[in-house]
């Protein structure tokens, strides 16, 4: 037996005197190259920040601070301010969570607890679809399948209902009950962020250990309570994190809200009337613009980009402290 | 109540109040209602898109380009054809960018500061209103160039892309167990060779499902090309200078317009890029099943 | 153990492991001196001075968190791929000291090998995985590469076993069968040294007995150190034992005499079983 193996010793075991080595030069190329390519992330972000803030800075010098608080869009004047659109802005985004966030954290409850197990797959699949669907798709639907229903059997009857009553006679008074409006607007971006949402806090209810809600239902616990007192208070800083992130996605939506918010340039105290977002005006009015027209917009996306980054921070705090703890 | 125990001392009375009940079954039933409208809007969409679009279909959509203002017939081939250069420059500058990027962040980045700093940036990108890519590649090329082009679009669907990448290849790099980095290390292999003979091998699945993803994310992206690509009612020239044209920036164009044949196209448009998507975000997903079954 | 399928070379691999005595004059292969590691702040080992002897199995004992471990990590410096761990002091292997900064990593784990607690088969095809560490420093006509996966496998004990489906995945074998495929990948390297690192505690009786039998084999073309849990595996297959506790070295000698004759209180409590 030690025969045989030593001659396989012999025959096998001739070592290379000097081995040659990989190159260091291709494990040197690799790693530059990966730093390189991480490096253009942060150029790229850089170059987004500088050339907006370079387009806008003629707007915001010629106007100050009053281009935050000018209700004024006047192409004829060159007069300019971003009221109008900020509101519309956070008008739409906020009703798309007030909308979307209860049907989001159904649709994760409903996942996670209520599913029978063999419908769990294709019921999560056909919601993460909606994630996928074209945002100009969106706007096509809002626009000739939502708007005129929702005129009809919201917007007239809710119109004729409040009518002279004091404040819900103005807040939800159509003027002309087109179906477009920032309601409408609200109710569009409601739906794409409702699979964002209700996906993260689907991972983040599926992450709380099995005992403790075993241990909640063993004590009698319905699945209300269950959630009320035990998986919702678990889960909550990370559900927040994540309607966070459905609410930056909901502030830069360009071309759904294109379609379905009415791009008027007037402040309206009514949801059910027209108005825009910084997106929407962008979007329509950008490719025709020059000059100050320009600069204006270009400053309207420094805003934007504003907004959302502090979203975006938030939510990614509140993501962040949940991983630490 | 003491008559209830007297009259069925046997049965044993439920000690859940019926307001718990009625709490219980409300949210039961609205739990479900939500997600059942979620499936309906899901179901109306595409039944609007097959209603309205499936007329459109017919050969010569793929034969002929868009037609004029006012013009009959015509079909959306440049468009197509369009889209489809667009969305492989996106993903060809933005794969190598962002597997390289991701590789960064889980293989040499692990302790380091920029990497945080890396990583962050890269979650702002992933979530940066997509019409602000379009203004910033409008400041670097459209306007220096003087034109749009179909290599503006290209780059600008790239930078939505490219986070994309980046973090599903980071994630999916992290799932790797380090004793398979270990083991190559340990045979002597310096660390590029690990991580490209070992780790992506071990993590392939996951990145080429984020690269579909970020596929089916740019093929239906509008905002961005409004101001890159824009559009063009003929066929595009072989140098993409010039407006290109592309399925979303044609159907945001022709469904506002006030010409039923343009609309018309623009709901078959509508019908074969959502269909397109739909199956690349079911493919990406089925693609990913052997990685979590590991 | 089942010998129906089992062939002339493997037979003569399972048989019954008979130890050999150690031989103290052996050539030192490893010498470790003044060694201390950091774990950040934390001191991980603490001046640990021990020798390896050339072909001779030597197995490093002890409670969980003791070392033993750490020590075998830092014969091939696997330690360095995380920045925050550290040694100090000097590990000569064949007179030149490998803690040196200008030492080549990739050159030193090539000489020397290790196997994991854990198999770690590559997500690629069998004969690849073996190949792999050969391909990374020698350029072999194909045959020759085919023959020495050929012996590889054989020295591991797997070759009639996998013969016949070299092109299937390594992450398709039984888990005995990836450890062996990782023991064959690191003996096509043709280190001098291998590590094996608890190699057999993910793993089913039998297979840790083919594993015990191997290790015995190649110790008779390799110097060995193997970390193990398992007091009877040390006792089975070492000719030395170095007794390790809370990152110190508590006792260092020939197996038969740290088993029989422990000259330590703590070795023979923790022998006995009355700690660890």
């Amino acid at each position: 037996m030690t025969a045989l193996t030593d001659q396989i010793a012999l025959a096998d075991t001739q070592r290379p005197a000097q081995r040659r080595g990989p190159s260091k030069g291709a494990d040197s190329l690799f790693r530059g190259a990966a730093y390189a390519s991480a490096i253009i992330v942060l150029l790229v972000l850089a170059g987004i920040i500088g050339s907006i803030v370079y387009g806008g800075w003629p707007a915001f010098r010629e106007f100050g601070f009053g281009f935050l608080t000018s209700s004024a869009w006047n192409v004829g004047t060159e007069q300019y301010g971003a009221l109008v659109a900020v509101i519309g802005t956070l008008a739409s985004a906020l009703l798309a969570l007030v909308i979307g966030v209860p049907i989001s954290l159904g649709i994760a409850i409903y996942l996670t607890q209520l599913c029978p197990g063999w419908a769990r797959k294709p019921v999560g699949m056909t919601i993460e679809l909606l994630a996928a669907v074209p945002s100009i798709i969106y706007g096509m639907w809002g626009l000739f399948i939502f708007a005129p229903l929702f005129a009809r059997f919201v917007q007239v009857p809710v119109s004729n209902l409040v009518e002279g009553l004091p404040v819900v006679g103005t807040l939800l008074y159509a003027r002309a009950p087109s179906g477009v409006g920032i309601l409408t607007a609200g109710f569009i971006l409601a739906i794409m962020i409702v699979p964002f949402v209700a996906s993260i806090a689907r991972d983040m209810l599926d992450q709380i250990p099995t005992i403790l809600r075993e241990s909640a239902y063993g004590i009698g616990c319905t699945t209300w309570e269950v959630m009320r007192h035990v998986l919702i208070p678990q889960a909550s800083v990370s559900i927040i994190g994540a309607i966070m992130l459905g609410l930056g996605r909901a502030l830069g939506e360009t071309m759904a809200v294109t379609f379905v918010i009415g791009n008027a340039n007037r402040l309206s105290a009514s949801i059910f009337d027209p108005g825009s977002t910084i997106a929407s005006r962008i979007a329509n009015e950008f490719n025709e613009a020059d000059g100050l027209q320009l600069n204006a917009l270009m400053a309207l996306g420094c805003l934007l980009f504003v907004i959302t980054f502090i979203v975006l921070i938030i939510a990614r705090l509140l993501t962040r402290r949940v991983k630490v703890a | 109540m003491n008559a209830a125990t007297t009259i069925t001392p046997s049965v044993r009375q439920s000690r859940v109040r019926p307001s718990r009940r009625t709490a219980d079954r409300m949210l039961r039933i609205s739990c479900t209602l939500a997600t059942v409208l979620g499936a309906i809007v899901l179901g109306s969409i595409l039944l609007m898109l097959i209603v309205e679009g499936i007329r459109g279909l017919s050969p010569t959509l793929f034969t002929h380009p868009t037609p004029g203002p006012g013009t009959e017939g015509g079909g959306i081939a440049n468009a197509i054809l369009g889209s489809l250069v667009l969305t492989t420059i996106g993903i060809v500058v933005a794969t190598p960018i962002g597997v390289m990027a991701g590789t960064f962040l889980a293989e040499y980045g692990r302790t380091s500061k920029l990497a945080d700093v890396i990583r962050f940036l890269n979650d702002i990108l992933l979530s940066a209103p997509s019409i602000l890519i379009g203004l910033f590649v409008y400041t670097l090329m459209v306007r220096p160039m003087g034109t749009y082009s179909g290599w503006a679009g290209g780059v600008a669907l790239a930078i939505i892309a490219t986070p994309v990448i980046v973090r599903t290849t980071e994630d999916m790099l992290r799932l790797v167990p380090g004793t398979l980095r270990e083991a190559g290390a340990a045979l002597g292999a310096p660390a590029s060779t690990v991580i490209r003979s070992v780790t992506w091998r071990a993590a392939s699945s996951g990145i080429v499902t984020g690269i579909i993803l970020a596929l089916a994310r740019i093929a239906g992206e509008t905002a961005p090309l409004l101001f890159t690509a824009l559009n063009n009612n003929s066929w595009f020239n072989a140098n993409l200078m010039g407006g290109v044209a592309n399925l979303p920036v044609m159907i945001y164009q022709f469904a506002l317009s006030p010409y039923p044949n343009w609309q018309q196209l623009a709901w078959a448009g509508a019908l074969l890029i959502t269909l397109a998507i739909l199956a690349l975000s079911v493919v990406a997903r089925v693609v990913i099943k052997p990685q979590r079954a590991r | 153990m089942s010998t129906a399928a089992a062939t002339a070379a493997t037979e003569a691999l399972t048989q019954p492991a008979t130890r050999a005595n150690a031989d103290s004059s052996a050539p030192v292969r490893i010498a470790v001196k003044d060694l201390n590691f950091y774990y950040g702040q934390f001191h991980g080992l603490k001046n640990v001075n021990l020798n390896f002897h050339d072909r001779q199995v030597t197995a490093l004992i002890g409670p969980s968190g003791c070392g033993k471990s750490t020590l075998l990590r830092t014969f091939n410096r696997i330690y360095s791929l995380y920045p925050e761990q550290r040694a100090e002091g000097q590990i000569l292997l064949d007179g030149t000291n490998i803690l040196d900064p200008r030492v080549d990593l990739n050159d030193l784990r090539a000489r020397v090998g290790m196997v994991f607690q854990k198999p770690t088969p590559f997500p690629m095809s069998i004969y690849d995985n073996v190949a792999f560490g050969i391909r990374l420093y020698e350029k072999l006509p194909r045959a020759e590469l085919d023959a020495r996966v050929e012996s590889s496998l054989r020295k591991a004990a797997l070759w009639d076993e996998v013969k016949d489906k070299l092109k299937q995945s390594g992450m398709g074998l039984s888990g005995g069968q990836q450890q062996r495929l990782c023991i064959a990948r690191t003996v096509a390297q043709r280190p001098e040294v291998i590590l094996f690192d608890e190699p057999t505690s993910a793993l089913d009786p039998i297979s840790t007995g083919r594993i015990e039998e191997l290790i015995e084999q190649l110790r008779n073309e390799f110097t060995i150190a193997i970390v193990t849990h398992n007091m009877q595996q040390a006792a089975r297959i070492s000719q030395f034992t170095a007794f390790m506790y809370l990152g110190e070295l508590v006792e260092f000698g020939p197996t038969n005499r740290i088993f029989m004759n422990p000259e330590k209180r703590q070795t023979q409590d923790y022998i006995t079983g009355r700690f660890g």
